[in-house]
Parts: C-alpha cells; sequence; structure tokens
C-alpha cells in the first residue's frame, strides 16, 4: 500500500477489505477479511481472488465479468452496495454486502472491495419471510375464517414480530395508523408511525414506544389493556384508544410475534369525559352566587379539558364586550393570552368572531386557522406577533344565552395540544354555556333581591342615635354577609315624653320578609308607646301583632324605658343586657319568651338603677354565636372580658372595646347580622343629680346576676 | 370550618314513631339539614322525636324550626315529642326564651 496511514485505517476497518490486482492476484487482506473468510494474510496473498472466496459455482461469472471491465473499462458492479454470496476457508458459502471501487495508476487497474457478513440479517429476514408464510397459511389456507373475521373486523388488528415489524394488519388497522395500503404500512417502521402522534395516558403523561403493551410483551412483562389519546400531529383529530396485546408462542413457549387489538373508543370515551365535565362545572356554577368568580372556575376547567385556552366575556348593558376570565393551560403563557386580549376592541366587528357571536347568538366554529386569517384580524405588527406566538389550531366561539339575551360568550382557543376542535366540543362548550347562563341570570336576580332585602333592612335603623341629657349613647352594627339569607337585626332609641324607649331585637326570617317585619315590629313599639309605659306591656303588644301575622314570625327583642337614673327592663327572648361598672360586669333583667312564638305567656319588667359612670350594653346573639378560629363561639364569657374593666369609659369607647375583641377572634365574615347598643350614663351629670336620687340600689333592682350566675344561668339567651 | 363536634342526625324507628337524634350544633348553617330531614318523614309518623341531648348550640334558626314543628304537629295532629340538650348553652337558649316551657320538651332518660 501507498502509504502507512492508508495501511493503518485498512488494518482496523471493520470491514473486511479485500484488494486485487489487473491480473485477478490478492494484494491487499486485512484482519478483518481474516476473520470473515477464514484465511491467513499469508495464505491469500498473491492467489486468484476468485479462488479464494467465489463459490466455484459463480467462479465462471465472475471471471466473465472482470474480463469485460478490463477490454472496456466499464464495470456493473463498481462503486454500488451489493449482495453476493461469498466462500469461506471451511467450504461453507455466506451472504456478504460489498462495495467495490476501481483505480488505475502506473502500475495499471486495482481494485479494492469492503465487505461484510450479513448471514446474521438474512437469517432474520428469512425467519421473519417464514413467520408470514406460516400466518398466511394460516390465515388463508386451512383457516379462511380467520381473515374473513379479523379482516372485516371493525377494530384494527395487527401482528408484530419480535422487531416490531408488522406481520400482518388488517383494513381497519391499515387505515387506523393511517395509511392507504398494507404494503406501506409494512415498510414504514414503528417508530416512523408512532412519531406521527402525539401520545398520552388517560391521566395525561406522554406514553412512549417502550409503553405500548405489545412491546412490554415482548420484555416479558405484563400488558395490561393500556388507553391511550392520540393526537395526530398532522391533521389535529384526537382519538381514545384501547390496545390490548397477547404473545403469539412458538412449539418452545417463546414469544414470536404479538397481536394487539386497537379498539377506537374516542366517542364512548369523549362522552364519558363530557358527562363527568359537564357534573363538574354544573356543581361549580352552582357553588356560588358569585359568578365572576364562578364563570373564572368554568374557564379553570375548561383547561386542559377541553381546550388549551377558554376566555369568558359577557356583553353589558350597551352590548360591550366586559372580559372576565382568562385561563390557560400553561399558566407562563396566561401573560400571553391576557396581553393578546388587550388588543381586542371593547366594541366588536359584528362581522367576525365575538362580535358575530354576540350579534347572532350562534355559536362559530373554527377548526382550522390559517396565517392569513391572522393577518386580517391582526390590528398591529405587535399583536400579528402576539397572535402567531400563541399558536392557534383552531378556535370555538359560543354564546351564553338566555332565551334571546346574549349575555356573553365563551371562547375556546387550541394551541399546543395540536387537536383540532370539532363539533363534538361544540356540543359540549354549548351545554357548558347553558349552565353559565342560568347561573349569571340567577345571581342577578339573587343579588338584586338580596340587596333590596338588604337596603330595606338598613333603612329602618336610626341614621343617628338621639341625644340624651345626662346620657351617651352608641352603637355599632355589622351586617350578615353579603348573600347570607338570614339577618335582620334592629335597634331604635326615641323620646316619649320625659323618658326615653330603646328597643333591640332580631327577626328570624328571610330577605324582604325580616325587613317588613322589622317595621311591623318598630311602628308597633313607637305607635304603643305613645299609650303604654311598660317595656313588658308593650312586648307583649308586639307579641300580639306578631301572632296576626299569616306566617310563623317570631323575633326576639329587648326594651327599655330610660327615666333620670332609672332603666326599666323587659326582656323577650333577648339575651339579657350587660350593665357596666368599674368594679364588675354583671347581667341585669329577667329573661321573657320569645315574642310571635307561644301562646298564654307574659313578660316582667326589671327596674335597674344606672350609677354614673356605669353603662348598660345590650346586644343581639350575633356577637356571641360569632365563630372564631377553632370553631368555638365567642360566646358570654370572652363578652365579659372584653368589657371587663371598661369602667368609666365614653360610650364609643365602649362599643370599640367590644368590635375590638370581636373582629380579633372572628375569622370570615359575618354568618349573622351583629348588633350592639352601648348606654353610659356620664358621671357630670350624675354628679350633679347626686343629692336628688339615691343611687344605692344594687339591691333595690334585686334582679342584677352576678357574673359567674350570669355566665352559668343566662349567658347564652338565643 | 373546623366545628367541636360534628353535626349528625341518627334515625331510629320503633314502635311509637321515629326519634331523629341529633348531635352537634344546631345553626343556621345546619339547620337547613334538619328541616330536610324531617321533611323526608312525610307524614306517615304518629309521633317524632327530637333527641337533642346531645346538642351542644342552638341559634335562633333552630328555634324558630321547632316552633314551626310544633305549629305543624298540631295542625296535622301528630305527636311531637322534644328531649331536652344536656349541654348548658342549647338549654339556656331554650330557657330564656320561653321554648322550654312552651314547647313539648321531655327530660333525658338516664343512660
Amino acid at each position: 500500500m501507498a502509504s502507512t496511514l492508508a495501511e493503518f485505517i485498512i488494518d482496523r476497518a471493520y470491514s473486511a477489505v479485500v484488494s486485487m490486482d489487473e491480473q485477478g492476484l490478492v494484494t491487499a487482506w486485512n484482519p478483518s477479511a481474516e476473520a470473515t473468510f477464514g484465511h491467513k494474510r499469508d495464505q491469500v496473498i498473491g492467489r486468484p481472488v476468485a479462488e479464494v472466496i467465489v463459490p466455484e459455482r459463480l467462479r465462471a461469472a465472475h471471471v466473465e465479468g472482470f474480463r469485460r471491465f478490463l477490454a472496456s473499462g466499464e464495470g456493473r458492479v463498481l462503486d454500488r452496495l451489493l449482495e453476493m454470496t461469498a466462500l469461506r476457508a471451511d467450504g461453507t458459502e455466506f451472504p456478504v454486502e460489498l462495495t467495490i471501487s476501481a483505480l488505475r495508476d502506473g502500475a495499471g487497474w486495482s481494485f479494492h472491495a469492503f465487505m461484510r457478513d450479513v448471514s446474521e440479517r438474512k437469517e432474520a429476514e428469512r425467519e421473519h419471510d417464514r413467520l408470514v408464510a406460516e400466518l398466511h397459511r394460516a390465515l388463508r389456507g386451512s383457516e379462511r375464517r380467520f381473515e374473513a373475521i379479523v379482516g372485516s373486523l371493525g377494530d384494527a388488528v395487527t401482528i408484530r414480530d419480535r422487531e416490531h415489524r408488522f406481520l400482518y394488519a388488517n383494513p381497519a388497522a391499515i387505515a387506523h395508523l393511517g395509511f392507504s395500503s398494507w404494503e406501506e404500512l409494512r415498510d414504514t417502521t414503528p417508530a416512523a408511525i408512532m412519531e406521527d402522534f402525539l401520545v398520552f395516558a388517560e391521566d395525561g403523561r406522554e406514553i412512549r414506544m417502550a409503553d405500548i403493551p405489545s412491546v412490554r410483551i415482548l420484555r416479558g412483562e405484563p400488558a395490561e389493556p393500556l388507553l391511550i389519546r392520540t393526537v395526530n400531529r398532522h391533521n389535529g383529530a384526537q382519538r381514545w384508544n384501547l390496545l390490548k396485546a397477547a404473545p403469539l408462542l412458538d412449539e418452545d413457549g417463546e414469544v414470536e410475534a404479538t397481536i394487539m387489538i386497537i379498539e377506537e373508543v374516542t366517542e364512548r370515551k369523549r362522552v364519558e369525559l363530557q358527562g363527568i365535565f359537564l357534573a363538574e362545572a354544573s356543581a361549580l356554577l352552582a357553588s356560588s352566587l358569585d359568578y365572576e368568580q364562578t364563570l373564572r372556575n368554568v374557564a379553570e376547567l375548561a383547561v386542559p379539558e377541553v381546550a388549551d385556552w377558554c376566555a369568558v366575556d359577557l356583553v353589558d348593558e350597551d352590548g360591550d364586550r366586559v372580559s372576565v376570565a382568562v385561563a390557560h393551560v400553561d399558566p407562563a403563557r396566561l401573560d400571553l393570552a391576557k396581553e393578546l386580549r388587550s388588543y381586542e376592541p371593547e366594541r366588536l366587528d359584528p362581522r367576525q368572531g365575538l362580535g358575530l357571536v354576540f350579534r347572532t347568538g350562534q355559536s362559530l366554529l373554527y377548526p382550522e386557522i390559517p396565517d392569513d386569517l391572522l393577518v386580517e384580524g391582526a390590528v398591529d405588527e405587535r399583536h400579528l406577533e402576539l397572535l402567531r406566538a400563541v399558536g392557534f389550531r383552531s378556535a370555538l366561539v359560543v354564546p351564553v344565552r338566555l332565551g334571546d339575551r346574549i349575555l356573553g360568550a365563551l371562547t375556546l382557543v387550541s394551541s399546543d395540544s395540536g387537536r383540532v376542535l370539532d363539533e363534538f366540543d361544540r356540543k359540549l362548550a354549548e351545554q357548558v354555556a347553558a349552565r353559565a347562563a342560568v347561573a349569571i341570570e340567577n345571581s342577578r336576580l339573587y343579588s338584586q333581591r338580596s340587596s333590596i332585602a338588604r337596603t330595606l333592612q338598613q333603612s329602618l335603623l336610626p341614621e343617628r342615635l338621639p341625644e340624651i341629657p345626662g346620657y351617651e349613647l352608641a352603637s355599632v352594627y355589622l351586617p350578615a354577609m353579603e348573600g347570607s339569607l338570614v339577618g335582620g337585626d334592629f335597634y331604635d332609641v326615641w323620646s316619649v315624653g320625659d323618658s326615653w324607649m330603646m328597643i333591640i331585637g332580631d327577626v328570624t326570617g328571610k330577605g324582604v320578609d325580616a325587613a317588613a317585619m322589622t317595621a311591623l315590629v318598630r311602628h308597633t313599639m313607637r305607635t304603643a308607646s305613645e299609650f303604654l309605659t311598660s317595656p313588658a306591656e308593650l312586648l307583649a303588644r308586639v307579641d300580639a301583632t306578631l301572632k296576626q301575622r299569616p306566617s310563623l314570625s317570631v323575633c326576639t327583642a329587648l326594651c327599655l324605658r330610660l327615666q333620670d337614673d332609672r332603666a326599666t327592663i323587659a326582656v323577650g327572648g333577648h339575651p339579657l343586657p350587660l350593665y357596666v361598672t368599674e368594679q364588675r360586669v354583671s347581667a341585669v333583667g329577667e329573661h321573657g319568651p320569645l315574642l310571635g312564638a307561644f301562646a298564654e305567656v307574659s313578660w316582667q319588667d326589671i327596674a335597674v338603677e344606672l350609677q354614673a359612670g356605669g353603662t348598660l350594653v345590650a346586644y343581639t346573639d350575633g356577637i356571641t354565636d360569632a365563630v372564631g378560629g377553632t370553631g368555638t363561639r365567642f360566646g358570654f364569657e370572652r363578652l365579659c372580658d372584653a368589657l371587663d374593666g371598661v369602667g368609666d369609659r365614653s360610650a364609643a369607647e365602649v362599643i370599640g372595646r367590644l368590635s375590638e375583641a370581636l373582629a380579633k377572634f372572628q375569622t370570615g365574615a359575618h354568618a349573622d347580622d351583629t348588633a350592639a347598643i352601648a348606654i353610659h350614663r356620664v358621671a357630670a351629670a350624675a354628679a350633679a343629680e347626686a343629692n336628688a336620687s339615691e343611687a344605692d340600689s344594687h339591691a333595690s333592682n334585686g334582679q342584677n346576676h352576678d357574673r359567674r350566675l350570669a355566665g352559668a344561668r343566662h349567658g347564652q339567651t338565643n | 370550618m373546623v366545628r367541636p363536634t360534628e353535626f349528625k342526625i341518627t334515625r331510629t324507628t320503633t314502635e311509637t314513631g321515629v326519634t331523629l337524634s341529633i348531635t352537634g350544633e344546631l345553626d343556621l348553617s345546619t339547620v337547613a339539614v334538619l328541616a330536610e330531614s324531617v321533611g323526608r318523614l312525610g307524614g306517615d309518623g304518629k309521633q317524632l322525636t327530637l333527641d337533642l341531648s346531645e346538642l351542644s348550640f342552638m341559634d335562633s334558626t333552630g328555634l324558630r324550626l321547632l316552633i314551626e314543628l310544633d305549629q305543624q304537629a298540631r295542625r296535622e295532629a301528630w305527636k311531637l315529642v322534644l328531649i331536652r340538650p344536656r349541654h348548658e348553652t342549647a338549654a339556656a337558649v331554650l330557657q330564656a326564651t320561653g321554648a322550654d316551657s312552651a314547647l313539648p320538651f321531655e327530660d333525658p332518660t338516664d343512660r
């Protein structure tokens, strides 16, 4: 050889390298050639190639071809991949794959062959052919019925050999895998077929070749049926397939091939998923009366189940778009989606997209979105850039309508998942939209009704408390959380002659009815107070009035008459008021029955002397029933603790202390109305009257309960 | 929300009628559950006993339901029996509102 480098390479080449001269004698023979043919280099150098490696029956043709080349300079065998039969030293024949190159220099022609033993591959191919022949015998020969049955089966059936190559595929399988003929399918590798699809398991994880049941069988693993979702990368079609595989064993019990049945369950699966999705969406829509939040939840639910992103828009009174929710399958791209939506004008083009849907009330499905549609729709360069970045594949716009009224629209877009939205998705989205419409309407009606009732209820509270000489008044009213159906606390303070009346109560009822009851109670009280001075009699009058109402109307109330330093108290099913001095906190008064509830009942007046600096605190059960973090109630003890030691403070300070303690304890919104009113006898006024009235009268009212006792016996009234 | 005792209604049927035993807190968040349970019984029972002996709390909405049931029983001529709560907080509401004497309450039998 000409150079040591060439020798170096040839010596180490994986292929057998054999060179010969014009006479057809061996001139080079590398170590691979020694291994392939079984001849040592020394044994063959200078011998005719034809004798050494060409089987005798083929030698004449070889010599003839060689002679023809030397005569004409044209060789049909040069510089292309050939397959030939070669001869080993031991006389056996074997298939080789080779290329031959010819080189002419000063010494004349030389020929160089690179050869490989391909007997193993040939063996595998023969085995494959044998299996195919066997199978075809089985199918077409004695058991034609198999072919008849499997061939006409709607399910795709394939049989593959150990290398995953197809031995058989019925027409359904050929069509299912996207091929037009058996030959085309047979000549495509399994990996190449797999590449045409995005394949996912039911839980969304990606499925690889190794997970396919037939491949698992070949690894000796059990192969449970596998449900997969495929998305065709080319046309975006989505399918659900159930793969079931079983081994075909040879006589020795070895796996010879696998048979796989691909059952398409797309329709069934989508109906099932649709059912689940609709059930979830319905539950979400019914879960709250805050429809904006609800629609956001539904949008979140729609990705990735139905689409890659989902937007909800509502129409306002002027017919303009109000964006309510945008959800994207990839939160990182939500910004993109939101920025994109900022480009959409509030006033929509009535001829296309959302505007068209708002106008016609008909849903729009764009199975494919070509680029020119984006160009057409783009406002400017940045907008077009964003539209392209989103990677729209298909889109669906469905109206949210109630009869002829268009409330808004759901927009569903498929992008990254690559699947196209179809008629099935349209139907699903329309059903979700129908439920959303009902939820929106309910919530609108409800919030109207509830705010009417709320407004009415609150309008029944005095705008401000009157000024009472010698006293200071303060109150707090915390309405129940929005949407709560209960609530109905009220209070009122008014003057009658030389005395002052105060009432605080709680009607148990709902909405407008509760407000009507409150009005009735207050009106009755005010009117009756013109001719009745006893709080107990006033309660009896209210009780009688409530009992005349057609439906059960019950109410708790505390009625108090204030004259000079004396308070006369009657209580009907209401918490007893607390009398707070520098020394102690005690509940005063006597429990009496709930108003409007029971037959043959009466109430009692209890007189309480108010010391200078003392404060009476009347409250509703919204305070003691308030729920804290661990589920415990605020209760009577905490209420007393909050008021303990407030001493000679102003009424406003007392109420402030109480509100603060409650706010610190309570978690979440008020479930019920909460009200309290403080009546503080100011020290200066008390001093002026010190001589006029004997304030040493704790014993005289006799009905004071010391705090411990009150906690036990009267702590939680209602 | 975490509640000290879980609200639970246990139904037992005896020869005399149906007993619903209520544990936990009867308030505006649970009162509808009890109302529904009672409603579902229909009018076939001769006697309905509400065993409130293990009731730990009752607010005005719970009380209102008891009053409604009492009026309904009178109207439809079936017998309502209420078993007094052992818990102080629930018992206090009934006493303070006059319900304890006005409604057909009985003491719980000793166990």
